[in-house]
């Protein structure tokens, strides 16, 4: 892929049209800024968005966000739909950590009055919250308890103590996923969630408490009731073994159902079946259930944060109460309503590694953000600023309602392995003022911010394009890393 | 083709192995052998005590690649079982049985999520086999 390859649609738009390869069904944009794209072009990300192209019943173009970065099929930062009824759904085109996401949560407390308790507090969160390979939750499930689960999604955790009303209002689908069937899993995805629950895994998953740096919508910050210097938290993980399972489980079921609907594609990850037929019904449903999961595992978290708060900061501060502004979901296929050349169709939106980002008036959002618009949750790189955006106007118009997830990688894992010293990385992010956390040294190398895109330039490109709009930036105090 | 099993491809956001056998049999067990070694440092330190037998089915000779590594990712994921010493009692391109032996890790210094089929495809040369695997981790 060559820069030539691209036609310049905005500062921010860059397309390739249909005819650059004969197998697109319609032609692919790319949101990024000059220098994104040059970097984009370094690994195989682009080819990877061009095969996104091919998949039957997609509508207008497939997109690829700013924070684009090689994946596996999609790219991470791809964002397709395709046309309901006989349009595909993609398991590799949610990925394997189905509803992955963030949640972000708010304190009363300003920065200065937690920062003598902050090593403390660290300290908790790690104790209380699980992290890496492995390490199983202090959530114990039977057969049909976990079946409940999958079925009730946050509802569940209201059920069990570990959610509030509130919570559920200020979370994606309210927390749960309508239709989700657990007889559409497998046996090895249930052996393999039992006991994963408020479990935050390893990679790039995290815990972060963070200080609000600045604000760029007074209003909308109002709403979400933050200010500056205050202390938030936010969670990133997802469905955990179960999501993983799922998604093989599917993939693999997928790889002769293509010969049967005569489904050609350029890549094996990319398998796929009609909405309209079986297959697609079942993977859609067992989709459904990991999503369910995985909002369950970011509030049981949420639940163990609500107590590591307590814990270490219980009579040293006027208040240790969390609230929570928003969750989303950043891997997942979701059935829409969008309006395509002047007419509202139904759509499978499949965002992998890209944030549902709905502008004001959307009837599916809270009250509380009805007029201000859906809060986007987009995290840095460790050890560097996070991002508080809305959806717009924009994002509905030319996005099919989506925008970034994050800061997007630029180097791979095994030179930054090879460059980085995960002792010196934490070495440099405490010289900083950041408590760090980590199981593993190597793991924390992997994650190093050089490893990254640069956050605030990839903010820049979605809020000048009009695909969300800046709210607030945040900056990290402690991180607890799987 | 020399004598390598393995070598590790850069990839952005995952691991990606590029694995070498002369025959189907022996790109299996250096896949393995790959991906045990992404996931512990010193696979010798392993003890021998924990042995599975198992028979996997699949579609085709990729298919069972990834069935065989999602075998052994799994027990690593429940268990923290890995094992390094693998016989293949039977191979063709869609069945294998196996005994497998090894212990369990103290600690797993990389989960694999997942073994993909991201542009999988087992490619003959002119002294075997090769295949480039991609992990989700």
């Amino acid at each position: 892929m060559k820069r030539s390859d691209f036609k310049r649609i905005t500062p921010y738009i860059h397309e390739i049209p249909q005819s650059h390869r004969y197998d697109m069904r319609v032609p692919a944009r790319f949101y990024a800024d000059g220098e994104l794209l040059a970097m984009a072009l370094d690994d195989k990300s682009l080819e990877q968005l061009v095969n996104m192209t091919t998949l039957p019943g997609i509508v207008k173009y497939a997109l690829a966000m700013p924070d684009i970065h090689q994946g596996y099929g999609f790219p991470i930062g791809g964002v397709i739909a395709t046309e309901l009824p006989d349009g595909v759904i993609s398991p590799g085109g949610v990925g394997y950590d189905i509803n992955c996401g963030v949640r972000l949560l708010a304190s009363h407390l300003e920065y200065e009055a937690v920062k003598p308790h902050l090593d403390r507090l660290a300290s908790a969160l790690q104790a209380n919250c699980p992290s890496g390979v492995g390490r199983g939750g202090e959530v114990r499930l039977n057969r049909r308890e976990l079946d409940r689960l999958l079925v009730e999604g946050g509802r569940w955790a209201l059920q069990n103590g570990y959610a509030t009303e509130m919570d559920l209002e200020c979370t994606e689908e309210n927390g749960r996923l309508a239709g989700a069937d657990p007889a559409k899993v497998s046996d090895r995805a249930k052996k393999r969630g039992m006991d994963q629950i408020g479990t935050l895994g390893a990679g790039n998953h995290f815990i972060e408490v963070d200080v609000v740096d600045e604000i760029f919508d007074e209003q909308a910050a109002q709403r979400m009731g933050l200010f500056p210097g205050q202390i938030v938290a936010q969670i990133h993980c997802g469905s955990r073994g179960f999501g993983h399972q799922v998604c093989t489980d599917y993939v693999k079921r997928f790889q002769t159902v293509i010969h049967k609907y005569s489904i050609h594609l350029p890549d094996r990850e990319l398998v796929c079946a009609p909405l309209s037929s079986p297959e697609g019904q079942d993977y859609l449903a067992a989709m459904k259930a990991a999503a369910n999961y995985a909002f369950v595992n970011r509030q049981v978290l949420t639940f163990l944060i609500r107590r590591s708060f307590e814990e270490a900061l219980r009579g040293k501060v006027h208040r240790t109460t969390v609230y929570q502004v928003y969750d989303i979901a950043h891997n997942m296929a979701k059935i829409e309503t969008h309006e395509v050349d002047g007419r509202a169709i139904d759509l499978c939106v499949h965002r992998k590694g890209a944030t549902r980002a709905f502008g004001p008036g959307s009837p599916v959002l809270p009250d509380v953000y009805r007029d201000i618009g859906q809060p986007v949750l987009v995290p840095g790189s460790m050890g560097t600023a996070s991002w508080v955006l809305v959806g717009t106007e924009g994002s509905m118009a030319q996005s099919f309602g989506s925008t970034c997830h994050g800061a997007g990688r630029t180097m791979s894992r095994s030179q930054a392995k090879r460059t980085i010293r995960g002792s010196d990385l934490r070495e440099e992010l405490e010289a900083g003022g950041i408590h760090v956390r980590a199981g593993s040294m190597a793991g924390l190398a992997e994650e190093a911010p050089t490893a990254y895109k640069d956050v605030d330039r990839v903010i820049e490109v979605v809020h000048n394009a009009g695909i969300a709009k800046k709210v607030a930036r945040i900056v990290p105090a402690a991180v607890v890393k799987g | 083709m020399s004598d390598k099993q393995f070598e590790v491809v850069d990839h952005t956001a995952d691991w990606a192995v590029r694995v070498y056998g002369r025959s189907l049999s022996q790109l299996l067990l250096h896949a393995a052998a790959a991906m045990n070694s992404l996931m512990v440092a010193d696979l010798h330190a392993l003890s021998q005590d924990e042995e599975r037998h198992f028979t996997l089915e699949a579609y085709d000779a990729e298919s069972l690649l990834v069935e065989w590594l999602g075998e052994l990712a799994y027990w690593a994921e429940m268990e923290q079982l890995v094992f390094p010493h693998c016989q293949l009692q039977h191979v063709t391109d869609t069945t294998l049985t196996a005994t497998v032996r090894g212990g369990r890790a103290s600690e797993l210094q990389k989960h694999i999520k997942a073994v993909t089929y991201h542009n999988l495809a087992i490619a003959s040369t002119e002294v075997g086999l090769e295949v480039t695997i991609v992990f989700d981790v």
